[in-house]
């Protein structure tokens, strides 16, 4: 009398999960640029390509920007998933015009129809014009094309971006926050992340692996800070990773010093995090 | 040929209730006007009528003059009681049985608060080796055993009505009861309302910020189904406001308790199972502390705290011959807890953390206790009880937070196994002796695995939980001695108390503090062990009918395992009451001693305390007032105006100076 009741109720229970996992699978698939804003679109004429450009931002603040690209066949309108892709972010500020530091997509092949690249941009487009100029190697017909799309960068509520002269070899260095921001911060265990770049001229501007970093938040209203946190480390071009803990919600000012081997490159450096 | 006597709230029995003839340190102590013979019993039984200065008296007065308890002291409400200088999480405090835990991180509401002597039949309180039947602890049990309404063949209308006034704290007591006796259904209904302003201390200054304003009200409703089976419901409700801590830095604004239950009892004397009882039971307490009237506050704060606790329980008696008999208990509960902080500063976003981070602790215990009267001269009492408890946090917020220090994973499981043997043997029919061992077990707190940042007042310190802790051990010898006189009663008794990873608050360097002006961060850890023992001592004595002499005598002393003093111990006390009743009228002298405490916790952020001698004078007179029976009660305490302090008493904040107090009892 019980059995067949206890076989039928699993039996509900298995198809009530199966189709739930089916159900989550389905929506991720289908839309890849779901919750990202397209900030700049155009065609790289020589390439046959529209090209879409993509942040998980609403608007675009100086810093480190993560950019996803999306590439279309300019007839057809079908995606181009294999393409070479190369960045030139340009300052032009009337008297002089400079590059950023920026990071190709690493590969020719796209990740769910999209090609990631950052550039980070070292001030807003309140001292002068940026643009962003991409070079399409379209390897689908094996052609070459490219545009430039003009980008306004506005400043950010809590910056995210510092720099500093280097007191050990005089050099200067470019520190973006990617993670946490306000938006991802939460009271627990927070993964922290920047990237450290050094000026070596207008036009260059390298990724650094020489420093080491220490990292101690505060909050500057309470004068406390928080237990356990990880000093970042470099883990590739640039990319510093650790892990920083929030106690409780509100302004955190996140404090860096600098080393270089035994002597000190800066002790000055912070971001605030706000959430 | 029975009477009732008035204000004869009695200690019912040193010795326990049971007839077997025990002589250990468990305590019930009856505060119910009683139905006693004319004779008015033996010595024994006047031993606590002083335990009840009047019908206004809170539960605290009441506490406070039991040998073995001791209240941590925070304001002039909401202290905290501790049984042998062992006290939250060490003890069971138990209402009629329920498990109930504070909403407050800070301690402020000890579930005693709760309950208003009006409501209660009696206290329990158990000492010791056998204290932990009614769950793991050890530190032994408080239960509350909450007054029912009298059943009567036929049906009648009955009340009381008490009213107070205290001048040190210009406090105003009220209260209303009301039963309905019937032969099937009955109901007791019951509203207290107190209001205390700030008092003042020996010597004429006010203490600031000890005012307390509250209202208690209850209703109880038993259906007799048959002879032996009645099924209870009982509703406590209790809130209170504008509650000042001068020991804290934050009052309380707003503060509430629900406590529901359902119980099923069956009683029959005839029966091999005398007495069973099964009870279904829920009760929320929300908690909002308020920082808004202190001054110099850096930054203001809201701090709400809930607790939810549901549970089932049954319990009862077994006689197995007429020599031997057997208590038994099995019990379950849930409690969650949650408390969070926000604090504000302009032009900023809103600092929330959670202070308690969702948790939930899930018990499963039970319990037996087998008594043995061997011969005229032998008993023996064997108890044990094992519990199964599981903490889980409830929410991936509260486990965010805990990973910060380190635990991933902080789900925490124990299995805890108490047991313990004692023996009384009747030297002579004067003398009596007994002897206990035994070992007990508790879990830690949810503060203790998982309190984020708690402030504590006393030492200045911000508590930081740590999910590493182990079940705390103890291992307890006691002996007893009682000599019973036809005119006298002496009772002398001993503890040694091993305390096995001893939990206390550890200065932790890597940390800093949250609270804006703390010294630094605690965690808890486990000592090694800690060592308590002491000595209690008491004397009836009743020359004559109309006079009666009552002293009791307490010493404890604890050390760590490096020689430190523990912290919150009593120094050496000692209560005694003189009682002169001719008749209708009563006068009674007390002198309230302690000795000066030089061993102190400086880790704890103690300082030495000061003795101090208390002179307090009672009288009452009973008449009839168009008919009713009355009762008016007057005294004076702390005639001396002494500007004193216990040791027990968070930040040195003195306690009340001269009192003048006035009751007013009518039955109808």
């Amino acid at each position: 009398m019980k059995k067949p009741v206890l076989i039928l109720i699993s039996f509900a229970l298995l198809c009530v999960l199966v189709f739930l996992s089916a159900c989550g699978k389905d929506t991720a698939e289908n839309n890849p640029t779901a919750g990202l804003t397209k900030v700049a679109e155009g065609y790289a004429a020589g390439a046959a390509a529209k090209v879409e450009l993509y942040t998980k931002e609403t608007t675009l603040t100086s810093g480190y920007t993560r950019f996803y690209v999306a590439l279309y066949d300019s007839v057809s309108g079908n995606r181009i998933d294999e393409a070479h892709i190369s960045l030139t972010p340009m300052m032009d500020m009337g008297s002089m015009t400079h590059s950023a530091p920026y990071e190709n997509p690493v590969s020719e092949n796209a990740e769910k129809h999209l090609f990631p690249c950052s550039v980070t941009f070292i001030m807003s487009s309140m001292g002068g014009s940026w643009t962003l100029k991409l070079n399409v190697h379209n390897h689908l017909n094996n052609k070459e094309g490219s545009l430039t799309l003009p980008l306004t960068i506005s400043e950010p509520v809590k910056s995210r971006q510092k720099s500093f002269t280097a007191s050990h070899n005089g050099a200067k260095y470019f520190i973006s926050l990617i993670t946490p921001s306000a938006a991802n911060s939460k009271v627990g265990i927070n993964d922290f992340e920047i990237a450290i770049y050094k000026k070596a001229s207008m036009m260059s501007w390298p990724a650094d692996s020489s420093l080491t970093v220490s990292l101690t938040p505060e909050m500057p209203t309470m004068g406390h800070g928080s237990p356990n946190n990880v000093d970042p480390v470099h883990t590739g071009k640039g990319h510093y990773k650790g892990k920083v803990n929030f106690t409780m919600t509100g302004l955190w000012r996140l404090n860096l010093d600098f080393m270089s081997g035994g002597s000190v490159a800066d002790t000055t450096q912070y971001f605030d995090v706000e959430f | 040929m029975k009477k009732i006597i008035p204000f004869l709230f009695i200690l019912h029995s040193l010795t326990g209730r049971t007839q077997t003839g025990f002589s250990d340190s468990s305590r019930y102590i009856e505060l119910k006007e009683v139905t006693v013979p004319v004779k008015n019993g033996s010595s024994r039984q006047q031993l606590v009528r002083f335990v009840r200065t009047g019908q206004a008296a809170s539960l605290e007065d009441i506490m406070s003059r039991i040998p073995e308890l001791n209240l941590l002291r925070r304001g002039s409400y909401g202290m905290e009681p501790s049984i042998r200088s062992l006290s939250s999480g060490q003890i069971n405090v138990l209402i009629d049985g329920m498990r109930i835990h504070g909403a407050c991180t800070d301690k402020m509401d000890p579930p005693t608060i709760y309950i208003e002597p009006v409501n209660l039949d009696r206290m329990e309180v158990q000492t010791g080796n056998h204290g932990f039947l009614h769950g793991s602890a050890i530190g032994g049990s408080i239960n509350l055993a909450v007054a029912s309404p009298s059943c009567h063949a036929v049906s009648k209308i009955s009340g009381l009505f008490s009213s107070g006034y205290q001048s040190a704290a210009q406090a105003f007591y009220e209260s209303l009861q009301l039963n309905y006796a019937g032969p099937r259904w009955s109901l007791l209904g019951s509203i207290t309302g107190r209001k205390a302003a700030a008092y003042r201390s020996g010597g004429g200054d006010k203490v600031a910020f000890s005012q307390y304003e509250k209202i208690n009200y209850s209703l109880s409703a038993i259906y007799q189904y048959n002879p032996q089976t009645r099924i209870k419901l009982d509703f406590i409700g209790d809130n209170g406001w504008n509650i000042s801590y001068p020991a804290l830095p934050m009052d309380v604004g707003y503060a509430a308790a629900g406590i529901a239950s359902v119980s099923l009892e069956k009683e029959n004397p005839l029966k091999k199972i005398t007495r069973w009882r099964v009870k279904a039971y829920a009760n929320q307490v929300r908690h909002y502390m308020d920082d808004t009237h202190r001054p110099n506050v850096p930054m203001h704060m809201d701090m709400p705290g809930k607790s939810q606790t549901a549970g089932l329980y049954s319990d009862g008696e077994i006689r197995l011959n007429s020599r031997q008999q057997i208590r038994f208990t099995a019990d379950l509960s849930l409690t969650y807890l949650k408390a969070s902080m926000t604090m504000y500063q302009t032009g900023q976003l809103p600092m929330y953390m959670l202070t308690w981070p969702d948790n939930r602790k899930d018990q499963a215990g039970a319990g037996a206790s087998w008594q043995w009267q061997a011969d005229s001269n032998w008993s023996l009492r064997a108890t044990a009880r094992i519990d199964l408890v599981n903490y889980t946090l409830r929410s991936q917020e509260a486990k965010d937070h805990i990973s910060i220090l380190g635990f991933p994973d902080a789900a925490r499981s124990g299995f805890l196994k108490n047991i313990s043997f004692g023996a009384t043997r009747r030297i002579s029919p004067v003398l009596k002796t007994n002897a206990s061992i035994g070992w007990a077990e508790r879990m830690p707190t949810a503060s203790e695995y998982y309190g984020f940042y708690l402030f504590n007042a006393q030492d200045g310190y911000d508590y930081i939980g740590n999910p590493d802790l182990r079940p705390e051990q103890s291992l307890l010898g006691e002996l007893n001695m009682t000599v019973q006189g036809k005119k006298a009663e002496f009772k002398l008794g001993g503890f040694y108390q091993y305390i096995r990873r001893y939990i206390m608050g550890r200065i932790n360097t890597s940390y800093s503090s949250m609270t804006i002006g703390a010294n630094g961060v605690k965690t808890w850890e486990a000592l090694p062990y800690a060592i308590l023992t002491g000595i209690e001592a008491s004397l009836v004595w009743k020359p004559v009918d109309e006079v009666s002499l009552i002293s009791t005598l307490r010493y404890t002393y604890g050390k760590t395992n490096k020689g430190e003093a523990l912290p919150m111990i009593a120094p050496l006390k000692n209560l005694s009451a003189l009682r002169y009743q001719p008749g209708r009228v009563f006068l009674q002298a007390e002198t309230e001693q302690a000795s000066r405490q030089q061993r102190y916790s400086l880790a704890y952020g103690e300082d030495a305390t000061a003795a101090y001698t208390l002179l307090h004078v009672r009288s009452g007179y009973s008449f009839s007032l168009w008919q009713k029976k009355t009762d008016l009660q007057a005294g004076i305490e702390n005639i001396l105006d002494k500007k004193y302090h216990e040791h027990t008493d968070w930040g040195n904040i003195p306690r009340p100076g001269r009192n003048f107090y006035m009751q007013l009892l009518m039955r109808f």
